[in-house]
């Protein structure tokens, strides 16, 4: 898969990975752009730059919040953490996600390790 | 550790966000570029390594600024409340514009101080004006108090001063006052006793003048009626603030001291306000400040014949009565008197107009004047911050049409836009309190007393609340005619994508402001052309005589000396003890001088030319001692001047100034032809011309010479001369002993108005001097106003159709054609604008009549060197632009279109 495949596909599925990292508990932005770059073992390099309109976008859209939150002995950041309606959105994401890799594997013989 | 909180602000342009959100994104922007930096250094990397990763991280600012601004987009449409009243959002407005303002500090540096020059001026020239002009005078209801004038009807440009025993026929018989107070004027007097002598500055008032102004004594009492019913002096004074805090410390035991005033003992018996100060003539338009007032009955003059006019009066209307009303009884009762008293009263009319009018009427044209070209010159720094704010708004109506597709109404951009024209004011308003600040203490040391009393010009809450509205005047007039036009045209045009025509829009409304610049300011240039022109001819104006080295002090013969012997020997010996004085080389007498605002008149009756049974001719009538017109300079035409010859046992003789011998001999010798003098000719003896002297301006530099007459001083002794000595070298420094000589030689002869001539030349010329001055650079400010809007136009025209002008060239078009067709531009508009200012300066020229001097309202040099500065200007303004269009590269220019 060439660089430039993988970055149009990172694009569509951003929002899905942030809903995804944000699941298990309140995460700030750094965090979330580490979390990318490690778990997908840097295959996934999302920009910064591309990050944070998405989580403002994701927040305009009510699937998350926002809070800053300040810790003794640590710097002032702004928390992010799944709403009901984010979770719902995730959870039709992977929905979506799963037909369409099953839809992908039946064409093109693909198939899922 | 950088401050990426500033980083972040200094990179990330303009959201369209509430500043609020704007300011929260930022922190957290800021937080991720902290974190990579701390933990790269934390993993090793040099501060060098961990700043580039940081920064690595928002390579493209602008390509995030839109992505924010359109995942934001939703909250942006919030932001624009379609609802919630005229005022709701102020606040992010108000910030929004802040950023705006601070992101382009450039424009807002070159908006602000222009304003903040045009409101400083104003601020400035309105703190000048406005305890003289435009605030109610400071006493018990001012409204009722005239101020009552005798006006010699034939020459009404002559100082208005009413004797004593007319000032007691009209109280006698004008009902429409509840009191007539006199006023004599500033008069010098010595206090000895006290250390050293002092002179002080005195002023004799009717008993009942204080009351009559309201004003109560802080201390002790004012005059009673009986200290001023008759001839009887009364030795009573009582003291200004200022001197009794400089004489007595402030201490309640002045009260009852005695003080030895020109040798005789005054008691002090009472203390005057400090804030008082009488505003009306003879302090009017001066910067004098009395330090003791004296009832009127102690005055020397008090005593004086009905022709002695010396008094200024002041009257308060009777509950009910109308300033008409008065004006016809006071008309009447002059018309009475001159019946009564022929001799001294025909010819003279008593006017009455209000005290306010007496106190601002030397000074009203010029005030106002002078707030008006201020005004103007206001509006044209407006004008420019206008044509700077379009320029800009080519610049951003990408920004005005994305809010406005966020669903901002026009109503909320017109407002954005007037927020950020009024943070401009205000900006340019608080460096103006600074201008303003700076131009006044230049005004107080520059301008002539007639004009300002330092002492009362401040700063104060006044001028702060004129400040605050001009800044007001300047939002709107500033911002709101681009603000509208931007609406207007650019939500539709960018809408339709058509970036290009909406600059196009811009440009004719940016050219009508400038042709109202050019206009404006060839309106000021010829109203400066025409004041600079008649302060030319009136400095060309010959006064007549010498003014250098001369001092002047009026004085009064003793009432000893009554007969004529004696009045001759009395002057006799203050003019050898003036003499002995060294430094004095020569002192003479004479009735009225020049410049000093008075004259005489009598009716004269020509051997061989008037008819007899018929009223004779009116002369200005003078009486001068022999060496007079020697120590004065003025020339003798023809004939001889009188000598010691010519004492009252003499044939009757006397001498006429130039214009008289024009008026009654035309063409002929006059000397050895016959007058009579008065208004009897047939009991009148007859008079030979001796000689023909030089005329003298006495009214004033831009005063005609009248016929005038001189008489021997030994022939009609005077009762009050007027003295005048000439110096070696300058006069100042000598003018305290020559006083102290004149009142050595009798406790009664007094010393007061006492001038350097020069001093009296140059008082009559500086409130001209002063206007024309700050005329011009106010003239100066508009033309380069001007200039700058011409070169903002047509530089913006250029950069507009370099395409253009890159495809003519391409075509063949050569550069001077390039340079032609901008300059053209350019000069088109100045054409305009000069041609509309011109009827404007007609207008104006017209308003200034009054302060015009042998310059016709429409003199045309006047308006063709305003013209041609202006044009002049304006094309080196179209030059520098339209250079740059021709140095357009053709290629470059069609490549930048396409």
């Amino acid at each position: 898969m060439s660089n430039a495949d993988t970055i149009s596909l990172q694009k569509g599925s951003l929002e899905m990975i942030l809903l995804a990292l944000l699941e298990a508990r309140p995460r700030h932005g750094y965090e979330l752009a580490k979390l990318i770059e490690s778990e997908s073992g840097n295959k996934l390099q999302f920009h910064v730059a591309s990050l944070y309109p998405m989580l403002y976008r994701l927040e305009r859209k009510g699937l998350v919040e926002g809070r800053w939150v300040e810790k003794a002995g640590e710097r002032r950041r702004r928390f992010y953490r799944l709403t009901p309606p984010g979770r719902r959105a995730l959870g039709q994401q992977r929905r979506s996600w799963r037909e369409f890799a099953i839809a992908l594997n039946r064409l093109t013989g693909f198939s899922h390790a | 550790m950088p401050d990426w909180r500033e980083y972040v602000r200094g990179h990330l342009p303009q959201l369209h966000v509430p500043p609020e959100r704007e300011s929260e994104i930022m922190a957290e922007l800021a937080a991720q570029l902290d974190q990579t930096y701390t933990e790269s250094l934390a993993g090793g990397a040099s501060e060098a390594d961990a700043l580039r990763r940081a920064e690595a991280q928002f390579a493209n600012w602008h390509a995030l600024a839109r992505e924010i601004d359109a995942a934001e987009a939703r909250f942006a449409a919030r932001l624009e409340p379609s609802h919630g009243g005229m005022l709701a959002g102020w606040w992010p407005d108000l910030r929004y514009a802040g950023r705006f303002l601070r992101h382009n500090p450039g424009f807002t540096a070159v908006a602000a101080i222009t304003l903040a020059f045009g409101i400083g001026a104003n601020t400035a020239v309105f703190t000048m004006v406005d305890p003289v002009a435009l605030r109610s005078l400071p006493y018990h209801d001012a409204g009722q108090l005239m101020a009552i004038e005798t006006r010699k009807a034939q020459q009404p440009e002559l100082e208005p001063w009413t004797s004593i025993l007319d000032l007691r026929d009209m109280r006698a018989g004008a009902g429409a006052f509840s009191a007539i107070a006199g006023i004599s004027p500033l008069w010098n007097v010595v206090l000895t006793g006290l250390g050293d002598a002092q002179q002080l500055t005195a002023l004799y008032v009717s008993a009942d003048f204080f009351r009559l102004l309201g004003v109560q004594p802080a201390l002790g009492r004012a005059f009673r009626p009986d200290e001023d019913n008759g001839t009887q002096p009364s030795h009573v004074v009582m003291l200004s603030d200022s001197y009794w805090q400089r004489q007595f410390g402030g201490r309640a035991g002045a009260i009852g001291a005695s003080l030895a005033l020109d040798n005789a003992s005054y008691t002090v018996v009472g203390v005057l306000p400090a804030a008082f100060r009488y505003e009306g003539e003879p302090l009017a338009g001066t910067a004098g400040e009395v330090d003791i007032w004296f009832p009127l009955s102690a005055n020397p003059l008090a005593a004086s014949p009905r022709g002695l006019r010396f008094l200024k009066l002041v009257g308060r209307l009777k509950a009910g009565v109308s300033p008409e009303r008065s004006g016809h009884q006071m008309r009447a009762l002059a018309a009475t008197l001159a019946q009564k008293y022929p001799a001294t009263n025909r010819g003279f009319a008593f006017d009455v107009q209000p005290l306010r009018a007496q106190v601002t009427g030397r000074s009203r044209v010029a005030m106002f004047l002078l707030l008006g070209t201020a005004g103007f010159v206001l509006l044209m720094a407006c004008a420019n911050v206008a044509n700077l704010l379009l320029a800009r708004a080519a610049a951003r109506h990408k920004e005005i049409a994305v809010r406005a597709a966020l669903g901002a109404s026009r109503f909320r951009l017109l407002r954005q836009f007037l927020t950020e024209s009024f943070c401009l004011a205000a900006a340019g308003g608080t460096l103006g309190l600074v201008v303003a600040f700076a131009g006044l203490e230049f005004l107080k040391a520059a301008a002539p007393a007639s004009l300002v009393r330092a002492q009362d010009v401040h700063l104060d809450f006044r001028a702060l609340a004129f400040a605050c509205a001009a800044v007001l005047l300047c939002a709107v007039a500033a911002g709101l005619p681009p603000a509208w036009h931007i609406v207007r045209n650019d939500i539709e045009s960018t809408l339709r994508g058509s970036g290009r025509s909406l600059t196009a829009g811009h440009h004719g409304l940016r050219a009508a402001l400038v042709v109202a610049q050019v206009a404006a300011a060839l309106a000021l240039l010829a109203g400066a052309g025409l004041l600079i022109r008649s302060f030319e001819r009136l400095l060309d104006v010959d006064p007549g005589f010498q003014g250098r080295n001369l001092v002047t002090i009026s004085t009064q013969m003793p009432a000893a000396a009554r007969t004529p012997a004696q009045r001759t020997a009395m002057y006799r010996l203050i003019h050898d003890r003036l003499l002995a004085v060294p430094g004095v080389v020569d002192a003479a007498a004479v009735s009225r001088l020049p410049l000093m605002g008075m004259n005489l008149s009598a009716r004269v009756f020509i051997e061989g030319r008037s008819t007899p049974g018929e009223p004779g001719a009116d002369v200005e009538y003078r009486a001068a001692t022999p060496n007079y017109f020697s120590t004065m300079g003025i020339p003798l035409r023809a004939g001889r001047v009188f000598d010691d010859r010519d004492d009252a046992n003499a044939a009757p003789i006397a001498l006429i100034n130039e214009t008289m011998a024009r008026r009654f001999w035309p063409g002929a010798d006059p000397v050895g032809k016959r007058l009579k003098l008065g208004d009897n000719p047939a009991l009148a003896p007859w008079i030979t011309v001796i000689g023909v002297v030089g005329d003298v301006r006495h009214a004033g530099l831009d005063t005609e010479p009248f016929a005038e007459i001189y008489r021997p001083y030994a022939a009609s002794p005077l009762g009050a001369p007027v003295l005048v000595i000439r110096t070696a070298a300058d006069a100042r420094p000598l003018v305290g002993a020559l006083s102290a000589r004149v009142r050595s030689v009798s406790a009664e002869v007094p010393a007061y108005n006492v001038w350097l001539m020069q001093d009296l030349v140059d008082r009559s010329t500086a409130q001209r001097r002063f206007v024309m001055w700050l005329l011009s650079a106010f003239a100066l400010t508009a033309l380069l106003l001007a200039a700058v809007g011409v070169y903002g136009t047509v530089a913006q025209l250029v950069t507009q159709r370099t395409p253009e002008i890159g495809l003519r060239m391409a075509l063949g078009a050569s550069p001077a054609a390039a340079l032609m067709l901008a300059l053209r531009q350019g000069v088109r508009l100045a054409a305009v604008g000069i041609a509309i200012g011109a009827a404007a300066a007609a207008a104006l020229a017209q308003l200034m009549r009054k302060m015009l001097f042998e310059v016709q309202p429409l003199d045309p040099a006047a308006f063709a060197a305003a013209a041609l500065v202006l044009a002049a200007f304006a094309a080196l303004a179209s030059y520098i632009p339209a250079r740059k269009a021709a140095q357009i590269d053709p290629l470059g220019a069609l490549r930048r279109d396409s």
